[in-house]
């Protein structure tokens, strides 16, 4: 599946700019880790990459022809998982699930919903009801009903939220496995999370693209912008952005990104997240 | 495929959700209210008191509760934040119209189910007179349907507003309409029909039509209306105007909702069931036409073929006219508004004439223009369906039309002349129609109907004879039975349905008893003619009436719960006789209307009457524990009662408990307090012979036109007593 977002805006009813002049190419097969801080817009490119919201103006093309007129034929491919989401409590996992399939036009979706139960570990739980779950169960099915049906294209928003670490690694583990023969955009605070599966990495501030390219090209941006020092050696830290302080024995030693990093300063070899941190603090300054 | 799919599981979705199965059950359960408080239907009929008020209980109370389930429903998904995954997957807008089926068919399953449930509970109380097809109609009609409406008001209110409280707000003001302002119109009242009776013995097809149209009429409104609310749904993160473009930019939608609501307005615009009579009632043009000089009219004949399965008429009626003045004149006709006329004919030649869109009294005018010729023969072809008078719409019904029952009264039988004066014969009329073999025919008065073709098809062409310019003519699947009694022959009939109930009551056996009784001490009924007499007991119309030569009686009077009223007799042959009584004490303007703070009605006299009756046939003893013994044990009862003590709390009661107790103490005075004073008039006025020949007398009383009741006074008068002589002891 190709996704072309030509000159994409989209501005709320309130009055809100939430994307600026998007312009984004997306192709299967792929695993996108879509960074930014909170508004800065993802979740609306999500809304409309699902076709929930109509851009204010510009284009979305799926397979080359306008979204507008794709729409049933994109969600008959997407698998999407919502940030925050419900979930009908009188019902069990499996006839949630049958009820999505349904919704999805699957036919015989016995198998599919067994599969996708065994993938997000729910097995026990297939027959219960859905009030009895804990969050992270609920989240699990959330993650098991975009998976429904092997759908083309997936959308994660904040996918790992209230999962334990061993249901992170789990599950990110899963996304990978998806994306080899699919377009996955995996939306999430957890740099973590994308720097061990995304294969590319675009970063939104503000309703525009800041960065789009793979977690390489972003550490590779941030060389000689990280950087570690004594505070207590520091003259100053202005333009320093500390991304991290850690209490020692010999006192206390921070870690942060800056334009041109001073002298007192020792450069370190940059992490994605102080790569997205450069990035972020980069763009605030200005 | 997908959608059915996904219909079955919302279903199953809906038939889990704690709200729905609550308000299923609540719904099933609702048709109790019709047999304890909620009566909105008032005829005495069992099938009134036991199916009519159950059903439009149910239904009433069904579409509340599905109209604020189907509100809560659609809200849950935005609620519990399901949504945004549904969406994803499936338009809004298609799982708007999936959750209004899914909900419609859960409405029509619990209907089904009630319908269900209440069966052998309302086959039990209503006993013989149960008819299936009554019991069908009913709850498909007046719980059935009003369900769906509920959901679809339901859905659009919230589809506009994507607003639960909003929603529910309007839908209440909505529902509160039907059941206030909107409750005595026929057309509006769409959740609680207007529905005063049904019939135990005959068919009720045509309350059943005007109900289903009302039905109909409504869901075309909800349908377009949901239609143009289901444009509203919002999507794309549009508001509702945003949300409604981008849905009308499929022009068919627009089309269809608009094409819906058009239907429903002409639906209700140009309804067939009712007339649109002068709603002034003082105004009577019709009856003040002047008659033509010269012009008599010296005979009519009509020919007239009822159909039974679309409840239209259609006949051919002839006049003959003798015109003496020598110039043409303007002869008027009454027609019933529906019948149209197809064409005029005078002396064999296609005429002119004029059917005016005016109505008045349930009548339309039909002018012909008779030619300055002596002899004039108009021939008026007509047809159609007979429209009820609008100022009684809220108790249609009257024009029955079925293989069980027809009432053709005056102008639906054959137009009726208006400015005619007869020659000396008085319109001589030869009447004929034709109906299914089953159907006995029953002309109100002196007529006798006579077979005189039988046709092939399984019909019969009646004939007989009348004097008049109208006439009323009953058929139906009647029993007859003729009891010599009094000195002449009573023709006795009662619908096939009620034989069980009316043996079981010895009604023939009441009828000799009364009359025989009643003439003997009272004098013979003056509508009485030529030895014999018609007692017909008729679809439920709220009452009697008479004529010379046929008196109707009400078949409320008959029902097995009317026939069980301790008030009237010790058992049901005595109630029969009460009933029958009420031929002398009454009928016509025998009272005037009950005013329920005195003790002097129709009742009075019609009790004590049937203690004579009763006394006459069974022993002084007998009539002494079941008659005055039983008053005199109320009557100290009602004197003990707080309220009768202490009449100041009555008024401090809310409305409807107040009526309740108020006619219930009423109910003592007509039926006990009264039957005593007389009683004790009785003894004063020298014995139960003397009080023979003042009740004789009163009967056979010159009549005042200007109040011709008889009154209270009127009896002191007769009885040489004052009110104050009968006063009762408080220890009677």
């Amino acid at each position: 599946m190709e996704i072309k977002i030509e000159n994409v805006s989209m501005t709320y009813p309130s009055g809100k700019q939430a994307l600026k002049e998007l312009n984004l190419d997306l192709g299967s097969p792929s695993l996108i880790g879509l960074l930014g801080p909170n508004g800065a817009g993802k979740s609306t490119l999500m809304k409309l990459l699902s076709a929930a919201l109509m851009p204010a103006s510009g284009s979305i093309y799926v397979d080359g022809h306008p979204l507008s007129k794709m729409e049933r034929t994109l969600k008959a491919q997407l698998g999407y998982l919502p940030q925050d989401f419900g979930l009908f409590d009188e019902l069990t996992v499996t006839q949630f699930l049958d009820y999505m399939a349904a919704l999805k036009g699957l036919r015989r979706p016995k198998n599919a919903i067994r599969e996708v139960i065994r993938q997000v570990n729910l097995e026990e739980k297939a027959k219960a009801r859905i009030r009895t779950l804990s969050g992270g169960q609920r989240q699990r099915v959330g993650i098991a009903q975009a998976m429904l049906g092997n759908p083309s294209f997936l959308i994660f928003d904040e996918p790992t939220v209230g999962l334990d670490p061993e249901e992170r690694i789990h599950f990110r583990n899963l996304f990978s496995h998806a994306a080899q023969e699919r377009l996955v955009l995996l939306s999430t605070h957890i740099i973590e999370d994308v720097q061990s599966v995304c294969d590319q990495i675009v970063v939104i501030h503000q309703g525009s693209i800041l960065f789009s390219g793979t977690p390489a090209q972003m550490i590779q941006a941030a060389e000689g912008h990280v950087g570690v020092f004594w505070e207590q050696e520091a003259a100053w830290e202005e333009g320093l952005h500390i991304t991290a302080r850690v209490n020692t024995s010999q006192g206390i030693r921070c870690r942060a990104v800056a334009k041109e990093l001073p002298s007192f300063v020792q450069p370190e070899e940059p992490s994605l997240e102080d790569a997205y941190l450069y990035l972020i603090s980069g763009e605030v300054a200005q | 495929m997908k959608n059915l799919r996904l219909f079955s599981l919302e279903l199953r979705r809906l038939f889990q959700s704690p709200l729905a199965l609550s308000i299923i059950f609540f719904t099933m359960v609702s048709p109790l209210a019709g047999l304890i408080f909620y009566k909105p239907a008032d005829a005495d009929t069992m099938l009134t008191a036991y199916l009519a008020n159950p059903s439009i209980a149910g239904g009433a109370a069904g579409g509340i509760l599905f109209g604020i389930l189907t509100v809560f429903e659609l809200d849950r998904a935005s609620r519990s934040r399901t949504d945004v995954l549904l969406d994803a997957a499936v338009s809004s807008q298609s799982m708007a119209a999936i959750r209004l089926l899914s909900l419609t068919a859960a409405a029509l399953m619990t209907a089904a189910a009630a319908m269900a449930v209440w069966f052998p509970i309302t086959r039990g109380q209503i006993g013989t007179v149960f008819d299936g097809t009554d019991y069908l109609l009913s709850y498909l009609l007046f719980m059935g349907l009003s369900l769906p409406l509920g959901a679809l008001a339901g859905a659009s209110a919230y589809q506009f507003t994507q607003r639960a409280d909003l929603a529910l707000v309007l839908f209440a003001a909505f529902a509160g309409l039907s059941l206030t302002v909107w409750s005595d119109n026929w057309q509006l009242c769409w959740l609680n029909p207007c529905v005063w009776a049904l019939s135990d013995d005959f068919s009720n097809f045509r309350i059943f039509r005007s109900v289903a149209y009302m039905r109909l009429t409504w869901l075309a409104a909800l349908a377009g209306l949901w239609t143009l609310s289901w444009m509203c749904v919002r999507q794309y993160g549009k508001g509702i105007f945003g949300s409604f473009l981008r849905s009308a930019r499929r022009i068919y939608r627009p089309v269809i909702a608009l094409a819906l609501l058009l239907c429903s307005g002409t639906a209700y615009a140009a309804q067939p069931l009712v007339d649109h009579s002068n709603p002034d009632e003082t105004v009577f043009t019709f009856g003040e036409l002047e008659y033509l000089e010269g012009v008599v009219c010296t005979g009519r004949t009509a020919q007239v073929f009822p159909n039974l399965t679309d409840g239209t008429v259609t006949g051919l009626a002839s006049y003959q006219f003798q015109n003496t003045s020598g110039q043409a004149q303007k002869a008027a006709f009454a027609v019933t508004p529906g019948y149209r006329i197809s064409s005029v004919q005078i002396n064999g030649e296609e005429a002119p004439f004029v059917l005016g869109d005016y109505q008045e009294y349930n009548e339309a005018m039909l002018e012909v223009e008779l030619p300055a010729e002596e002899a004039a023969e108009v021939t008026v072809e007509y047809g159609g369906f007979p429209q009820e008078n609008r100022n009684s719409s809220a108790m249609q019904g009257g024009r029955e039309i079925s293989e069980e029952y027809l009432c053709l009264e005056n102008a639906s039988l054959a137009p009726r002349l208006m400015n005619v004066l007869p020659d000396e014969k008085l319109y001589p009329a030869v009447i004929e129609i034709t109906l299914p073999d089953s159907m006995t025919v029953i002309p109100f008065g002196t007529g006798e109907a006579e077979i005189v073709s039988e046709q092939e098809d399984g019909t019969s062409t009646w004939r007989y004879e009348d004097n008049g310019t109208g006439g009323i003519l009953y058929a139906g699947d009647y029993i007859r039975e003729d009891i010599e009694a009094g000195g002449i022959t009573v023709e006795f009939y009662y619908g096939r349905k009620h034989q069980e109930v009316m043996e079981e009551a010895g009604a023939a056996e009441a009828v000799k008893a009364v009359i025989d009784y009643c003439t003997e001490h009272y004098g013979t009924l003056s509508f009485g003619a030529g030895g014999r007499l018609k007692l017909i007991e008729s679809r439920v119309v709220g009452g009697g009436y008479a004529t010379e030569g046929a008196s109707l009686l009400d078949e409320a009077d008959f029902t097995a719960a009317n026939l069980e009223d301790g008030g009237k007799g010790a058992a049901a042959g005595e109630v029969m006789i009460h009933e029958l009584v009420h031929q002398w004490w009454g009928l016509g303007n025998m009272f005037d209307s009950s005013d329920e703070t005195s003790s002097w009605s129709a009742e009075g006299l019609t009790v004590y009457t049937t203690y004579r009756i009763v006394k006459e046939l069974y022993g002084e003893e007998y009539a002494r524990e079941y008659y005055t013994d039983q008053w005199k044990q109320a009557v100290d009862d009602y004197y003990l009662n707080f309220y009768v003590r202490n009449p100041e709390y009555l008024d401090k009661l809310p409305e409807e408990k107040r009526l309740e107790i108020s006619n219930s103490l009423s109910y003592v005075r007509q039926y006990c307090e009264m039957p005593l004073k007389i009683l004790k008039a009785e003894e004063l006025a020298g014995g139960e012979e003397a009080m023979d020949e003042i009740l004789q007398k009163l009967f056979n009383r010159e009549l005042d036109p200007a109040y011709p009741y008889l009154t209270y006074e009127d009896f002191l008068d007769a009885c040489g007593l004052t009110e104050e002589e009968l006063n009762l002891d408080e220890n009677i």
